[in-house]
């Protein structure tokens, strides 16, 4: 009866905060019923832009003076549309998958990224004219190219594209019998057609161009589909409702086009992608690795120290007397511990993002403390429960207040005895925080991914990121290690 | 010696669900007076013990400390309560984490504010008393079981308590080690410490209790002075136990 009534309030406590959740997302769908989107924007002097640099020549990054930026044509037009409108440009970077999300949820004014104001899209975003034609084509393996020679050739194969494009989706509906294969980044959609994975990978025309260029082993050829402008072209996405922005835009692509300065654009950013190529040895890209570090270890000691807190806080109101303080501490670390801490990053982001903008590196932070908390209190309530109840009776009889007795005699063995246990916890923690890149955090997998956009070089950097991870962790586990031997001194 | 009451047993019971472990338990425990409860296990020795100071809580009836009803305390004056009432433990209990000196600094400093300095001369002087006094630096693990029973006394003579309560002090311990423990216990009731020991030595009953309780059954069912509870039980369960013990030996 008891373990019933329990059930019965944690699945309440989760029933209520799905509910407010709903509420919360609910309100936000009315939230754009008048349009001050150019108001705002010039109000505070910044247009914020939702970007996943890891596409060039569209947009990738580049090391200027020591500096990672990000570059490319639609680099270009943002600053050009920026200067049309008197404000400073902001770029957010996250993945592809990430963008449009970025901006129904307010965390951005606009998205860019050759993104195809296909209908599908324009149903829950606004879209600007497009601003550039690119097409679409397929990335093949130079020896196929005997194999393959239209689309024709590619019924029946394997192909690849990025999740959410629209390159998955034509592959998946114009190509018959195709296998589609979706991934996030186009460097391992790349990666996997060279490991002969992938027979082709859909990509925009100058995408597949500017891979050709970088790589003899691979070949472009044209897709053959025939469609309509809306999917060959790209444009700028906004939140539905901000049409005086994107009157704004418009009228700065007007100019873009009459001037073809697109031309111009795409040529500079060739340009950027030569000083990438150039040298694309890994000791070059060091840079890239040691800010990916310091990040992924911000983010894992912060992380760490917030858990182990909020699992201290969370395993005593499981011993408190008052059934209620039990069952928030129970529901809690039930309901983290069954959701993705993906899905947490992306709700701490982009949900409670939507109620106060919390910047992308806190957001991460945030929600792998909260995530770490959940598996602590569980390994702290079992350190807790393996100290012999006469240590609490004995200092009790002492006259000690119950706070003591945790904070003196049950804590401490507890510690001491579940210290292995928060070893694995921290070490698991240190490579879990990489999820954190998929809101745009520039921590080590994100720089790995952003590197191995920039070199076309598909496997390296994921080596170099392994060997950085291992020695990371393995430092750390002697650092336990010595911690775990002066405890068993002292006794 | 004035004869105050220290505790007072009035109409106790325990029960754990439906199972019955002590019924109609009265008595009382005079100032300086040493107590010794005897009986089969199973017969709710300890737990009469650990309901004084409330360890468990009784079900039914009454105990008052220094006439105060501890039914009624709320559980910070508990606190309050406890630290009079010095307890030995059958399985000694000391703090692992923390050396000798600090197992007996820990409870004067963090209940009574007592200062450092003088906690530790405390439990050095006290350590000295029970024939410890070169372990203060030494971790509860490297000491035997008869050394860590007399850190445990120490303990609890740390907090300067009216009335000790032991929970049959020396049943875990090796036989050779049984003397050393008890010797230290009659010496502290020679000082006119106020006891209350459960136990199994019936040596130690007879020589130094000033009241022997013989429990069966969940409740008191002789009282008497050692020598007439030894030679002349008026129970016929006192009796039959005794008889067994001597039998035994």
């Amino acid at each position: 009866m008891k373990n019933k009534a329990k059930a019965i309030i944690s699945f309440i406590l989760i029933a209520v905060s799905c509910f407010a959740l709903f509420a919360v997302s609910g309100s936000t769908t009315n939230a754009h019923a008048a349009d001050n989107s150019l108001t705002q924007v010039k109000k505070k002097g910044t247009l914020v832009v939702a970007i996943s640099p890891d596409y060039p020549p569209y947009e990738f990054q580049v090391e200027k003076n020591g500096k990672n930026k990000i570059v490319g044509m639609d680099v270009d037009i943002v600053n050009k549309m920026a200067k049309d409108l008197g404000v400073k440009p902001v770029f957010k970077s996250m993945s592809f998958n990430s963008v449009l999300t970025a901006i129904e949820t307010g965390k951005a004014d606009m998205a860019i990224g050759g993104i195809n104001p296909t209908d599908e899209r324009r149903q829950s975003v606004d879209f600007s004219k497009i601003y550039y034609m690119g097409g679409q084509s397929f990335l093949i393996n130079k020896k196929d190219a005997g194999a393959i020679k239209s689309v024709k050739d590619l019924q029946n194969q394997k192909i690849g594209a990025q999740t959410g494009s629209l390159q998955y989706d034509l592959a998946k509906k114009r190509i018959k019998g195709a296998n589609v294969k979706g991934m996030d980044k186009t460097p391992d959609l790349v990666l996997a057609l060279k490991t002969n994975k992938l027979k082709a990978v859909g990509v925009e025309k100058p995408v597949a161009e500017a891979y050709v260029k970088n790589d003899k082993t691979l070949k472009a050829i044209p897709s053959g589909y025939k469609m309509n402008t809306n999917e060959i072209g790209a444009a700028i996405a906004f939140k539905k409702g901000s049409s005086s922005l994107v009157a704004a835009a418009n009228k700065s692509i007007d100019d873009i086009k009459k001037n073809n300065l697109t031309d111009g654009y795409l040529a500079d950013a060739g340009k950027y992608m030569k000083v990438n190529t150039a040298d694309t040895s890994m000791g070059h890209y060091w840079t890239y690795f040691a800010s990916g570090i310091e990040y992924t270890l911000l983010i894992s000691v912060i992380a760490s120290f917030f858990g182990v807190l909020l699992g201290v806080i969370l395993a005593l109101l499981r011993f408190s007397k008052l059934g209620f303080l039990r069952a928030i501490s129970m529901a809690y670390t039930e309901f983290v511990r069954g959701t993705p801490l993906m899905v947490q990053v992306m709700f701490v982001y982009f949900g409670i993002g939507v109620i106060v903008n919390i910047p992308a590196l806190l957001s991460g932070i945030i929600a792998v403390s909260l995530n770490s908390g959940a598996y602590v209190a569980e390994i702290i309530r079992g350190g807790i429960n393996s100290v012999n109840k006469g240590q609490t009776e004995a200092a009790e009889s002492l006259g000690l207040a119950r706070g003591d007795v945790m904070r003196f005699v049950v804590l401490p063995q507890a510690f001491k005895n579940i210290w292995p246990a928060l070893g694995n916890e921290f070490i698991s923690l240190i490579k879990e925080s990489s999820i954190v890149s998929i809101i745009g955090v520039t921590d080590l997998i994100y720089q790995t991914n952003i590197v191995r956009a920039n070199t076309y070089r598909g496997v390296m950097p994921i080596f170099v990121t392994m060997i950085i991870y291992f020695v990371v962790t393995f430092l750390l586990t002697r650092v336990l290690n010595y911690f775990e031997r002066k405890m068993k001194h002292a006794e | 010696m004035q004869n105050k009451e220290v505790i007072k047993i009035e109409n106790l019971s325990k029960k754990y669900g439906d199972k019955e472990i002590l019924h109609d338990v009265n008595g009382t425990v005079e100032s300086g007076e040493v107590i010794c409860i005897i009986g089969p296990s199973g017969a709710g020795k300890s737990t009469l013990l650990r309901c004084l100071n409330l360890l468990e809580k009784p079900t039914g009836g009454v105990v008052y400390f220094d006439g105060n009803d501890l039914m009624k305390t709320g559980e910070k004056d508990l606190s309050s309560v406890r630290e009079k009432m010095g307890m030995v433990f059958q399985s000694f209990n000391l703090f692992p984490n923390m050396t000798v000196l600090d197992n007996l600094k820990l409870a004067p400093k963090r209940v009574k504010n007592v200062t450092d300095e003088e906690a530790t001369a405390t439990a050095k002087k006290l350590l000295e008393r029970v024939g410890l006094g070169d372990k203060a630096d030494a971790y509860p693990a490297s000491l035997s079981g008869g050394q860590a029973q007399r850190v445990a006394i120490a303990r609890a003579l740390a907090m300067n308590p009216e009335v000790m309560l032991f929970d049959e002090p020396t049943s875990a311990l090796d036989p050779e080690m049984v003397g050393e423990v008890l010797a230290v216990m009659q010496e502290l009731a020679n000082e006119g410490m106020t006891m209350v020991v459960v136990t199994h030595e019936m040596g130690f009953a007879k020589e130094v209790a000033d009241t022997v309780w013989f429990m069966a059954e969940g409740t008191i069912l002789e009282k008497n002075d050692p020598e007439n509870l030894f030679q002349n039980p008026a129970n016929e369960r006192t009796k039959d136990f005794i008889s067994k013990i001597i039998e035994a030996k």
